[in-house]
């Protein structure tokens, strides 16, 4: 009995032992650096953000965020892993470092952030996603107070159903709630002709709306009735990587301001690297400065980065753009300039 | 000759189904609703339906995100399974082809996790890539085959004069079996790599494996249970006056009979595994359901959840039917074994 409980003991010592290495010294980005590699849990289900093409590539808005942080991070926006995850495996995923970011459609919370929630740390929000209503064209209905005392179709028992209620309720606007048990029946629904509006969050309306027989007849409208920030996200305790995730999503959006993109990035090095005096773009192009090193990435990073993928509205336009086949309005997704929210801090 | 019998089926006909006025009636109405239903699902079938969402995502369905250059490897695998299974079936019977058969069941398994896996010469694949029906074959064939040792320990242990492995054994099978199969992969996919000390990572594919290898393997020992005790106590007693030791018995004379009698049961468990790992979609594994909602998220294919769905039953049906098949003809060949004795 007693050689059984010293056995016991010993190994749970061994196990301790093991559970605590010292990994507080080496952050997870030198960790990529030396495995060459990016792990990105991505979802891998939504329209526009991240789905299988048919010859097995990921794709969409989320993705392009991971090939950005490959290559600020490696300088190769192919050596990445992308992980399928639900959204019940995603935080564990991050915890127990089986994935090295989250870039997944992820709400960024006060719970998720903090110490005493989730633990997480997020990058600045890439994708402002926020509950509204679809219409048909030919309806005339171009706002919230159109649609009074009408029927609007909605998701029963979600967070969906009590924004519209509260959204019509503080206008004092009287409407008939049509309730369905999941979106795809919310969808007939509304084809249907059961009721003037449907809502749901604006990304999954303009997915719906897509696999329409004509997506050009209905519209989303501008009115927007909850805020769902979506940010990529890493573990709360490596502030090194979470430093230059913030920073490459800063590029992404501060290269939009500065009208840098995929197809001109050669002529701005060239442009920068023959005039001295341009101090902030030889900055940012990692010409002087040294920035990108303080982060522990290359001087070029913004460089590899928008080479790749292209600034901020590029990746918007290619997955969620007029022409795309996800089309969402860009809404506050736009810059602070054309009445967005987006602003980049200075690059010194 | 021919209008006699063309006479006795019109005979039977009235007899059957036209015999009074209701029973027409009846009989109309319910051959007018199979008509209009097979005939809407038949123009659905042709003209309605949108196939390109199944044709031209073919190979990720059957190897999901494998590399392009490397998927001739899942392709050898399963198209040697399906050979193996065309020849246990409809095969010659020449007897060194009979004799190696098993050999070459069992051998399956080790080719396809070097095939998959890689190492010793083909380039080494994450499991990551691992997905649609081979993901799925893998899943089953792998978990299967671990349950069923593990299943015949505890069948045995249930058995057991010992107190302690009796208990343990029936603490156990009671245990898995009044936990939803969901809630153990959840555990498996969620719990186990917390529990885990930093930087040992288990692979989600085994995580899953593992999973239900601990489920299934409970079931899998009842059914064998019943096995053991439809052997009657005087063959134990007749083995024992022979001179034969415990493990002879078990060996020689109660285990094979035991799996024999188990095999019906055995071949459930085995198809309903293979739909049961259908649940690893929403935890996050792209095995052949796992892929098909991928696909619907493409937004060139959004909205043809009907025609995806249809195609996955079909396979699903498919596979299933070819394992109740491979199945019959083991029983089938194994009575008569039996009976040259």
């Amino acid at each position: 009995m007693r050689r059984l409980f010293s056995g016991i003991v010993s190994l749970t010592m061994l196990l301790s032992g093991c559970a605590s290495p010292s990994l507080e010294n080496t952050s997870r980005l030198d960790l990529i650096k030396k495995r060459g590699e990016l792990i990105c849990g991505v979802s891998g289900k939504i329209p526009g953000f991240s789905f299988l093409e048919s010859d097995g590539s990921y794709q969409g808005l989320d993705v392009d965020i991971c090939k950005a942080f490959a290559a600020a991070i490696i300088g190769d926006s192919e050596r990445i892993q992308y992980r399928p995850l639900t959204a019940a495996e995603r935080f564990t995923a991050i915890k127990t470092g089986e994935i090295d970011l989250l870039s997944r459609n992820t709400t960024f919370t006060l719970s998720r952030d903090s110490v005493g929630g989730n633990g997480l740390t997020f990058a600045p929000v890439v994708f402002h996603d926020g509950q509204g209503l679809m219409v048909k064209k030919e309806s005339g209905v171009n706002s919230l107070e159109d649609l009074a005392n009408k029927s609007i179709c909605v998701g029963s028992g979600t967070t969906t159903e009590q924004n519209i209620n509260d959204a019509f309720e503080s206008a004092s606007l009287p409407y008939t709630p049509i309730k369905y048990q999941d979106l795809n029946q919310v969808v007939a629904g509304y084809l249907q002709g059961r009721c003037s509006a449907m809502t749901s969050d604006r990304s999954q309306l303009a997915a719906a709306r897509s696999g329409f027989k004509n997506p050009t007849e209905h519209i989303i409208l501008d009115a927007v009735l909850s805020k769902e920030p979506l940010a990529p996200a890493s573990d709360g305790q490596d502030q090194k990587l979470a430093d230059a995730m913030r920073w490459v999503v800063y590029a992404l959006i501060s290269a939009e301001e500065q009208g840098i993109t995929k197809s001109n990035i050669d002529e701005k090095v060239q442009l920068a690297k023959n005039n001295p005096q341009l101090k902030p773009l030889r900055r940012f192009l990692g010409i002087d400065g040294g920035l990108g090193e303080k982060l522990g990435l290359s001087n070029d990073f913004v460089v590899q980065i928008i080479s790749t993928t292209g600034n901020y509205g590029e990746i918007y336009e290619k997955h969620l753009g007029k022409n795309s086949q996800v089309p969402i309005p860009r809404g506050l997704n736009e810059l602070y300039t054309k009445g967005g929210v987006y602003v980049s801090p200075p690059f010194n | 000759m021919k209008l006699y019998s063309i006479m006795i089926f019109f005979k039977k006909l009235k007899k059957n189904i036209f015999l009074n006025f209701f029973n027409t009636i009846l009989s109309l109405v319910i051959l007018l609703t199979t008509l209009l239903v097979c005939l809407n699902t038949f123009r659905w079938f042709i003209f309605n339906a949108d196939w390109r969402v199944v044709t031209s995502n073919l190979s990720l369905y059957a190897f999901g995100s494998f590399p392009s250059d490397e998927q001739w490897r899942p392709a050898i695998w399963i198209t040697s399974l399906l050979l193996l299974s065309i020849i246990t079936l409809c095969g010659p019977c020449w007897k060194w082809i009979q004799q190696n058969l098993l050999l070459a069941w069992m051998s399956t398994i080790p080719l396809g996790l070097y095939l998959l896996y890689g190492g010793f010469g083909l380039s080494p694949i994450m499991s990551r890539h691992l997905g649609g029906l081979t993901l799925t074959i893998l899943l089953t064939v792998c978990s299967s085959l671990l349950s069923l040792p593990f299943g015949i320990v505890l069948a045995l242990g249930r058995q057991s004069s010992l107190p302690l492995i009796q208990k343990l054994s029936s603490i156990y099978i009671d245990v898995m079996r009044a936990i939803p199969l969901i809630a153990v992969l959840f555990f498996g996919q969620l719990l186990i790599p917390l529990f885990l000390p930093v930087g040992i990572e288990i692979d989600r594919v085994w995580r899953a494996i593992f999973a239900f290898t601990l489920f299934v393997s409970a079931y899998i020992a009842e059914d064998i249970r019943g096995g053991l005790q439809s052997i009657p106590n005087t063959q134990i007693e007749a083995a024992h006056s022979l001179g034969l030791n415990q493990y002879q018995i078990m060996q020689l004379i109660i285990i094979p009979q035991a799996l024999r009698i188990a095999l019906p049961a055995l071949t459930n468990q085995a198809i309903g595994l293979f739909q049961n790992t259908s649940l690893m979609a929403i935890l996050g594994l792209v095995e052949l359901l796992g892929i098909g909602r991928s696909i619907l998220a493409n937004p060139e294919f959004i909205g043809q959840y009907i025609e995806v769905y249809v195609w996955l039953a079909c396979v699903y049906w498919l596979v299933c039917t070819i394992m109740a098949i491979l199945a019959r003809h083991l029983e089938q060949t194994m009575t008569i074994n039996q009976t040259n004795f």
